[in-house]
């Protein structure tokens, strides 16, 4: 039994470092048809954000919201529960982080954060919590709502920061900024690294603690694996359909509001985009483990810089990471890769 | 008076308006037919979109546009159905990669043919409208479902085909087993997959042509110009019961509600946001209505 459960993970190792091969490849192969100067690009796209510590940092940075999104997909999916509404909940939670902050000129910068953080966390956890209770209450398929609740949310945060809090004196469509004394403190200068990223690794440990050392976090996991024994064994399993939920849009939320008190300053019109539906592949690419999603994200952060550092430096434009990263997507639960690796090891 | 000529004309572009729902929807019925949730719907239809718009734009001929557009959102569906089908990967997650391929590769393209991640104009003809001077004359009737163009009507005859595929034909029969009972086809000798394969191609066809009218209409690409249709089209299959004629109705109202929010943006002084907001609100407001009626429905 034992001898299986680690040839089976050294299979999924195996397959992942094939799906990320591959997802290498095809960025080779973008570059090399697109670029005019291929070597250059490829330098660029796999080696410029190592090169320096503004680079390397704001790599690290561009990994902490993907840590938060990343866990709060994977509460959801390790109880089976699908939370589609990532990008307007992280979106909303920074809009929630900016106002409050906006709206106490007064406050006590510590206090102010600590407001400002769990106003985040709170709307995340309110909107995605709508689609649970729906599910819970009338069986409303809750992928497909909270999807659609996150894009209608979305058009209204668009409208806030564009409208009544834009201020009109910077050049951006975004929001007054918010004060000195509300910002988080850099750790890696002179990148963009901020104390957040330690906030992102507590979360991984407390919801790697949840899940697997609490009760609630052994039923959650239980109605994920099979929720019509999980019922038949006493558990509340329509309970376990809203907490995840709310679990995931705080996660969400709160990695919006970071973001605007560490990185950002002010919410600025889509600025977010994307945090959510990566995080969906960095809980996929971390087998929904909570501590996988760490190495996970920063993974995904440097596709980002990569791209990044290869439009700036080089002819090609930042897309090709949706490219590589859908690459990936596709790939990663792709069980045949996996199964054929498993199978040979048997064989052999 | 008046106020009847605003709502003959608000169904008038109802009507053109629903088309791209309507289509991607037809297509979508076929995979959810088969047992999938095919969330990719999106994805093809930008899919669609660009290739369309771009190849009407390098042949000059808006025929070759539409069937090249097609072609290339069937081989975008292609990979989608060999990834899931042949390399077992999660049709949901392999379908988020569809839609997020679909975005990042059509800018890409963009960049590299025209330097301009922005939008992109053609200079092309206009779709042909269709106008049949006698029928026109009939009132009410003439003036809401004539003199749109002809992609339109293509996609009531492709609504009537499916239609008819499903229920009429015993590949629709065997489709509808497919996501009945997979295993059931499988005892009969038959292979499942094919017909989860068939069904995903005819998403594809179907969701190419539906971008083709999005981008023909306009002579011009607009990143992410599908904003969010697929994922209308996927609910307007819920609500429509999974039947034809009931995407249609959906397809109808999803339309409806476009075009009453086109009509207030010039009409009334609402704040663009919301109006975009506008269709996603109502399409889940509809979710919830129908799933509460059907829950108290099946408990009585």
């Amino acid at each position: 039994m034992k001898r299986r459960s680690w040839e089976a993970v050294v299979a999924g190792a195996s397959g992942l470092a094939i799906t990320l091969g591959i997802s290498f490849l095809i960025a080779v192969v973008l570059i090399v048809v697109l670029s005019k100067q291929p070597l250059a690009t490829i330098y660029y796209f796999f080696v410029g954000p190592l090169t320096n510590r503004y680079y390397l940092g704001n790599m690290l940075n561009t990994a902490v919201p993907l840590v938060f999104t990343g866990l709060g997909i994977a509460v959801a999916f390790k109880a089976s529960v699908f939370n589609l509404g990532g990008e307007g909940q992280v979106y909303s939670g920074a809009l929630a982080a900016t106002v409050i902050c906006l709206a106490l000129p007064q406050a006590n910068g510590y206090l102010g954060g600590v407001l400002a953080a769990a106003g985040a966390l709170a709307t995340g956890a309110v909107l995605a919590g709508l689609s649970g209770f729906f599910k819970m209450q009338w069986g409303t398929d809750e992928l497909i709502s909270s999807f659609l609740i996150s894009s209608a949310v979305g058009f209204i945060v668009n409208y806030f920061i564009t409208g009544p809090l834009d201020d009109p004196g910077n050049n951006l469509l975004a929001t007054f900024a918010i004060d000195r004394r509300f910002f988080l403190m850099r750790i890696f200068l002179p990148s963009k690294l901020n104390v957040s990223a330690l906030f992102a690794l507590a979360a991984a440990g407390l919801v790697f603690f949840l899940m697997y050392y609490t009760h609630a976090g052994y039923e959650m996991r239980m109605c994920g694996l099979n929720r019509e024994f999980s019922r038949y064994g006493g558990i509340n399993v329509s309970a376990y359909v809203v907490l995840p939920m709310l679990l995931s849009g705080a996660l969400h939320g709160l990695g919006g509001g970071l973001a605007i008190l560490g990185t950002y300053h002010m919410a600025v019109k889509e600025f977010s985009f994307g945090m959510g539906w990566n995080g969906i592949a960095v809980a996929l690419i971390a087998g929904n483990h909570p501590l996988g999603v760490v190495p996970a994200a920063v993974f995904f952060a440097y596709l980002d810089a990569g791209a990044k550092a290869a439009m700036l430096h080089s002819d090609v434009t930042f897309e090709i990471a949706a490219v590589v990263q859908s690459v990936i997507f596709y790939l990663v639960t792709a069980q045949a890769l996996y199964n054929a690796l498993r199978r040979r090891r048997r064989t052999a | 008076m008046k106020a009847a000529g605003v709502l003959l004309a608000l169904v008038h572009n109802t009507v053109g308006i629903m088309t791209p729902f309507l289509l991607a929807a037809t297509g979508g019925l076929f995979t959810e037919l088969a047992g999938m949730l095919n969330i990719a719907l999106e994805g093809l239809m930008l899919f669609g979109a660009f290739f369309s718009v771009v190849f009407a734009g390098l042949t000059g001929s808006l025929l070759a546009g539409v069937v090249l557009g097609i072609l290339s959102a069937m081989a975008a569906a292609l990979l989608f159905a060999s990834i899931t089908l042949n390399l077992k990967a999660n049709v949901f997650i392999a379908g988020l990669a569809t839609n997020l391929l679909a975005s990042g590769l059509t800018v890409v393209l963009a960049f590299q043919m025209f330097k301009n991640k922005g939008v992109v104009r053609f200079e092309l003809g206009r779709l042909p409208v269709l106008s049949i001077p006698v029928l026109q004359r009939i009132p009410l009737l003439g003036d809401l479902l004539l003199g749109h163009n002809i992609l339109v009507y293509l996609s009531w005859l492709i609504v009537l085909a499916a239609s008819a595929a499903i229920y009429r034909t015993p590949y629709g029969l065997r489709l509808r087993g497919t996501g009945l009972s997979a295993a059931t086809i499988a005892s009969l000798g038959l292979r499942p997959g094919s017909y989860q394969m068939s069904a995903i191609l005819v998403s594809g066809f179907t969701c190419g042509l539906a971008g083709a009218v999005l981008t023909l209409n306009l002579a011009a690409f607009v990143p992410n110009i599908t904003a969010g249709r697929g994922w209308i089209a996927l609910v307007a299959i819920y609500l429509g019961n999974k039947t034809p004629w009931g995407i249609l109705a959906a397809s109808f109202v999803f339309g409806l509600a476009e075009a009453v929010s086109n009509y207030a943006q010039g009409a009334i002084n609402v704040p663009a946001d919301f109006i975009l907001a506008f269709p996603y609100a109502i399409t889940v407001l509809a979710m919830i209505l129908y799933s509460i009626w059907r829950h108290y429905k099946g408990r009585a």
